[in-house]
């Protein structure tokens, strides 16, 4: 068979379109999913065993079982268990946040250990209450410290977001599966979509070691 | 709630998921195995001094880190077949997929550990005459294995999982089993809570283990 990567042109604007529902679902996970991961990075140093125990439940378990089975799961057994509908976008979504809640839960709490205990001893002695001080000295210092990986992590989600293809959301992986059936031409087109997620995940990781590298050294130590 | 669960249905489909269970165990353990060796000689290739090794290594790294392991798979099923024109086993081309996968991976934690690896080592091995391939295998891998060791676990646990992605083409691993059984009997929440359950079980002790070795290296560190 020959290979002809002009067939691909024609269809990029149903390609774009793919992309940009990716792209969208990435980002409100990823910013819903940080900040529950902060919460739950939080509430896993409480003293409270009723609230550490089920909470570390929760993130072990969303880190040990594979993405397309919390899908499925959230996809086919949430609307049984609860008794909700949920449209498919929810669902994925909800099951992203999940995933994501999880795995930035432990990106915080890597930054949460390397806050000196002096900065909390301060806290105390200037009377700061825990709202105040979780809010303005914790968050913002466990932020800037966590943004190195937590951008890793939001360009791992932008990759298994391509897993929402499976129940049948129409993003990039999805269209492109699709178009590579019905063309029969699966070599341009996988390999195309492979292109598409590479060049924006790539510029991202990049991003990661720049952030490291210059903010980091100038604001965090 | 009111659902009734029912775990019965599941009692005549042990075989089908104990040989499922199998080929993800299998999926998991070759293609650690792959990723293992190979993701050492792609670390050593980013490291090296010429551009025409290090070039095409860096390239294979990114281009696996960057996509989706989904796509990844889907891409070597259909077009490896095409491109070469040879057909292989499907099982043997997960191992392949999941295992080149794996190598990008562990190539930066191995990167990472040989980095680790204090100048004065290298200094020493050639005060002490060692050839590049002993200062290689006796003084940087042992090194670089020891402190890249939780990653490369880490992400083994992430194989294990990425290893489900194989049952949306059709290769019959836990996860596809599952699947299938779920939309047989018309119960995914007891199937797909089970399955979970039997990834969560796998992956479990082994992430404790990570969590062990992480905290003796810590104690190491601060003595």
């Amino acid at each position: 068979m020959t290979i002809d990567f002009s067939v691909v042109f024609p269809f990029w604007h149903i390609l774009l379109k793919g992309l940009g529902l990716t792209i969208a679902i990435t980002l409100t996970c990823a910013v819903l999913g940080s900040l529950a991961g902060f919460v739950i990075s939080l509430l896993r140093n409480v003293r409270n065993p009723l609230i550490r125990l089920p909470i570390s439940l929760y993130v072990e378990f969303f880190r040990g079982t594979p993405l397309l089975i919390q899908l499925f799961w959230v996809f086919f057994c949430f609307p049984v268990v609860f008794g909700l509908t949920l449209s498919p976008y929810v669902s994925v979504m909800l099951a992203l946040i999940l995933y994501m809640a999880a795995i930035t839960s432990e990106t915080f709490r890597g930054a949460l250990k390397s806050i000196a205990s002096e900065q909390h001893d301060a806290c105390t002695a200037l009377g700061l209450t825990p709202r105040v001080k979780v809010l303005f000295v914790i968050f913002p210092q466990a932020l800037l410290r966590a943004t190195p990986p937590l951008l890793s992590n939001v360009v791992s989600l932008f990759k298994e977001s391509a897993l929402i293809s499976s129940v049948g959301i129409a993003d990039l992986m999805f269209i492109g599966q699709n178009i590579s059936n019905s063309t029969a031409r699966p070599v341009e087109f996988l390999t195309a979509v492979a292109v598409i997620y590479f060049l924006v995940a790539f510029p991202l990781t990049r991003l990661v070691g720049v952030v490291e590298s210059r903010m980091l050294r100038r604001y965090a130590y | 709630m009111n659902y009734q669960f029912d775990f019965h249905f599941l009692t005549g489909s042990f075989g089908a998921l104990w040989d499922g269970l199998k080929v993800t165990l299998e999926l998991a353990l070759v293609s650690n195995l792959i990723g293992l060796v190979l993701g050492f000689g792609l670390c050593l290739m980013t490291l090296s001094r010429w551009f025409f090794i290090r070039w095409p290594a860096q390239l294979f790294i990114e281009f696996f880190r960057c996509t989706p392991a989904l796509l990844q798979i889907v891409w070597f099923f259909y077009c490896v077949p095409m491109l070469f024109n040879v057909f292989i086993d499907p099982v043997a081309m997960g191992f392949l997929a999941l295992g080149l996968n794996l190598a990008a991976f562990n190539s930066e934690a191995y990167r990472a550990g040989v980095q680790a690896v204090p100048r004065e080592h290298l200094d020493a091995s050639i005060a002490l005459g060692l050839r590049s391939w002993q200062r290689t295998f006796y003084v940087v891998l042992p090194q670089a294995l020891r402190s890249a060791l939780p990653v490369l676990m880490t992400n083994g646990i992430g194989s294990l999982q990425q290893s489900a992605l194989v049952a949306i083409v059709a290769v019959s691993d836990l996860m596809y089993v599952g699947k299938s059984l779920a939309t047989e009997a018309y119960r995914p929440l007891e199937t797909y809570t089970l399955i979970a359950l039997i990834y969560f079980a796998l992956s479990l002790p082994i992430a404790q283990l990570v969590q062990y070795i992480e905290r003796r290296q810590e104690a190491a560190a601060t003595r």
